[in-house]
């Protein structure tokens, strides 16, 4: 019973992780998109510039699904062995780092870039101000993947 | 960067300011107001002319585009511009005429067009306000006959022959009268009404009860006639477009002479404008100017060559404009530091160092040997091919080397196209007892899951010489600046106690020794920022609570090495992502249908993750040096050095030196 629960536990988690940093990254692509989208009408040359500022929120969603990947892999699903209760609760704790993290960065982002891209729009040389700019909130998705990477790799040693 | 002053006899302006133009060799200094006994020839009128003449070629272009684009293939952008024979713009420039004559004509035609347009949108009102008198056989202006009054109009309301009649009859008992409905529908309908002429009074009064009124053109022919005309026209207006498409369309092939004709007009202008910020005289002039320290010799050759003049330099003042020179290797990177900002005359140069760090983090965060080759291969092919331009080919070059860097951190972290060699070696000999490519590759690598954070410390540490690099950069520039405080102070003691906490992190993982060596120099160190980061302040206790304060700055300095984890975090986006497209190619099996599958999965998979990585690690090498490095020392603010050139777009001459 505890293997199925630790390995159901597992599951949630890596839906956990990539479903709500998806989210993040979702919300701030597509705000980003609708932006870029009103700038490519007036001018459809910027196609390259405006491309690169509107993915840039979507690292966030990678990062959910590497960790949900990464879970996966070691949970008995895609590879490795079956989890144990306090395994799955360990890869559920891991989860939330990305997801809650990627999921608000992804919002928080997804202004930035809106932002940059109207900016970029008036003048294409503000770009790689713009995209350092949008980048700085990044670090914050990255922290919490790097927490969430640390716990996942190590639940396997785990014995409890 | 040197000041240069060219004076030479007026008869020779043009050869030589055609020399300098095709050479690109010299600044011409702006804004400046004429020396003392010298004068400004005014020549914007001119200018202006030519101006027009190149805005009016890429109207036409524009049109042209429209009308008929330009069949170009995906990697045109590449495409250097057409080299041409010097003499070939004399040719350009007697065609000229003619060419501008073409393209006002475009320009003509495309008006022709809109006014067309506009006038089938006049059509259509008129068709849509006809459309509810179709059923009217009878001239909409219809005046009364000898006996009958004919009322001809519309009412607000929707009426049906039954309640017209009552409603009419209600209003005007008396009124004897005939109607039609010809439409009806919720808010208007249409009718003709007969009535005697003598009652014709009355039935007016009747219907203006109900908000009866007049149509509004009405016309002396019947609506069906009318709207048969307007239908006429209209096809005649579409025959008449289609006719001045076609026109455009057959001017299409004037395309190339009329890019070369701007190009030629874009370069008149531009010499005129550095020909009004020439001092004249009657028979001299004077041209100042900045050209680059090791070009002088060139330039005083090639101008000594062409024409009698004198050439003198001397060292250039405080305005002067900035001049990135680089090696092989680095002069890719100037455009990263352009894009940030020209470097000040306080600064160095920072391109050969940003070079090597670009490249080289660039390579750990995409870290895949098979995507670098590919960057390798494509961007070698697109220089061979394309011949491209400086610009475009410098960009190629900083993929190529990005993409050298990138296969070696591919083979550190046993990555080539993801797991790709142990997937196929697996699917084909059914050998199961490799599980890791750490396992199947001959050499010794990292896994970036498991030993993620060994990996995590490696990023941190390199994180700590890119930094150490930044700062070892500002202390050399305060030493150069006789700043000697700054420089040991806030400098050098900052990088020996960064040293200091590197030896106590060695320590705490190997020799418990490195502890106290490495504690003791971070201790001395932070007594030291405390004795002297006050230095500005008064009195004792200003100075040590300056002196303390400053020690919170380590936190910038731990969130800066924390942002080299991206390093970590990127590395193992594209090993994952690479690996997870390997996994679903892999689920179809070795059927022929199941290889089909695999190649579409493999190469599509493949391509997700390269545009996806090579972009992140492109936007966050670039943020660690920006935000991370150039925070340490680097100031920018100068202005990039734009040499008097042609500026064009389409065509260089053979042999012009220009970028």
């Amino acid at each position: 019973m505890d293997g199925i629960m630790g390995m159901f536990l597992a599951i949630v988690a890596a839906a956990v992780a990539t479903v709500f940093a998806g989210i993040g990254s979702a919300k701030g692509v597509g705000s980003a998109a609708q932006t870029s989208m009103g700038v490519l009408s007036e001018d459809s040359s910027m196609f390259g510039k405006m491309l690169v500022l509107t993915l840039l929120p979507g690292t966030q969603g990678l990062y959910g699904f590497i960790v949900g990947f990464l879970i996966l892999i070691n949970c008995g699903v895609l590879g490795g062995d079956m989890p144990t209760l306090g395994q799955g609760f360990a890869f559920l704790g891991a989860s939330l780092a990305i997801g809650f993290g990627g999921m608000m960065s992804g919002f928080a982002q997804g202004k930035a870039a809106v932002s940059g891209i109207t900016m970029t729009a008036k003048d294409e040389k503000n770009f790689s101000k713009a995209m350092v700019s949008i980048t700085l909130v990044e670090i914050y998705a990255l922290l919490a993947f790097i927490v969430s990477l640390l716990i996942v790799i190590q639940v396997p040693n785990l014995t409890f | 960067m040197k000041s240069v002053r060219i004076i030479a006899l007026k008869k020779d302006r043009k050869r030589i300011l055609e020399h300098l133009q095709d050479s690109a060799l010299v600044q011409v200094k702006t804004g400046r107001e004429a020396e003392e006994g010298f004068r400004r020839s005014d020549k914007s009128s001119q200018r202006k002319q030519f101006e027009r003449n190149a805005e009016l070629t890429e109207q036409a272009l524009k049109i042209l585009n429209k009308v008929s684009p330009e069949k170009k293939g995906m990697l045109a952008g590449f495409k250097g511009r057409r080299e041409i024979d010097p003499d070939e713009i004399g040719r350009i420039a007697a065609d000229s005429a003619k060419v501008i004559g073409i393209c006002q004509k475009i320009v003509n035609l495309d008006k022709q067009r809109a006014d067309y347009a506009a006038e089938q949108v006049r059509i259509k009102t008129s068709l849509a306000q006809l459309e509810p008198w179709k059923k009217l056989d009878i001239p909409l202006n219809t005046k009364d006959t000898a006996t009958t009054a004919v009322l001809i109009g519309t009412l607000p309301k929707p009426y049906d022959n039954t309640s017209l009649s009552e409603a009419i009859a209600k209003e005007a008992p008396d009124l004897i009268f005939e109607f039609e409905i010809l439409f009806s529908s919720a808010n208007m309908t249409c009718i003709c009404l007969f009535a005697p002429k003598k009652q014709r009074e009355l039935a007016e009064k009747a219907l203006r009860t109900y908000g009866f009124s007049q149509p509004l053109n009405p016309t002396s022919r019947t609506p069906e006639v009318k709207a048969k005309r307007q239908l006429d026209k209209s096809a005649d207006i579409r025959k008449k477009d289609e006719e001045a498409e076609k026109e455009i369309a057959s001017l299409a092939k004037y395309r190339e002479k009329i890019c070369e004709t701007q190009d030629y007009f874009v370069l008149r202008s531009e010499k005129y404008k550095v020909i009004s910020e020439l001092d004249q005289t009657k028979h001299f002039f004077v041209l100042n100017g900045y050209v680059p320290e090791e070009d002088c010799a060139k330039l005083e050759v090639l101008l000594t060559k062409a024409a009698d003049c004198v050439v003198e330099f001397e060292d250039a003042d405080e305005d002067a404009p900035v001049k990135l020179k680089n090696n092989k290797f680095a002069e890719p990177a100037q455009s990263i530091v352009s894009m940030y900002s020209a470097p000040s005359r306080a600064d160095i140069d920072p391109t050969p160092i940003l070079a090597f760090f670009f490249y080289f983090f660039f390579g750990m965060m995409f870290s895949d040997a098979g995507y670098g080759l590919l960057m390798i291969i494509a961007t070698a092919i697109a220089i061979k091919v394309f011949k491209p331009d400086k610009k475009m080919y410098n960009n190629l070059k900083l993929f190529q080397y990005c993409g050298v860097f990138t296969v070696l951190w591919g083979l550190v972290f046993g990555s080539i196209f993801g797991d790709a060699p142990l997937m196929f070696y697996k699917m084909f000999t059914g050998d199961d007892s490799i599980k890791t490519m750490q396992e199947f590759l001959p050499w010794p690598t990292l896994d970036t899951q498991k030993d993620a954070l060994m990996i995590m410390i490696m990023s941190i540490g390199l994180g700590l010489v890119h930094i150490l690099v930044g700062m070892g950069c500002k202390f050399v520039i305060c030493m150069k600046q006789k700043k000697y405080a700054e420089a040991f102070f806030d400098t050098g003691l900052w990088m020996l106690m960064l040293c200091g906490f590197a030896v106590l992190g060695v320590g705490i993982a190997t020799l418990p020794i490195l502890v106290t060596v490495g504690a003791g120099i971070a201790i001395a160190c932070a007594v030291g920022l405390v004795l002297t980061q006050g230095r500005g302040k008064k009195g004792i206790i200003g100075k040590l609570v300056g002196g303390v304060a400053s020690l919170y700055d380590i936190t910038s300095y731990i969130s800066d090495l924390l942002s080299y984890s991206r390093l970590l975090a990127l590395g193992l986006t594209t090993g994952v992502m690479a690996q997870v497209f390997n996994m679903l190619s892999n689920l179809f099996g070795t059927s022929v249908i199941g290889i089909v599958f695999m190649i579409i999965i493999f190469l599509v998979g493949h391509a997700i993750t390269i545009g996806l990585n090579a972009l992140g690690s492109y936007v966050h090498t670039m943020r660690l040096q920006y935000v991370e490095m150039f925070s340490k020392f680097y100031e920018g603010g100068g202005k990039p050095f734009e040499p008097f050139s042609t500026k064009s777009k389409y065509f260089k001459t053979k042999g012009s030196k220009e970028e």
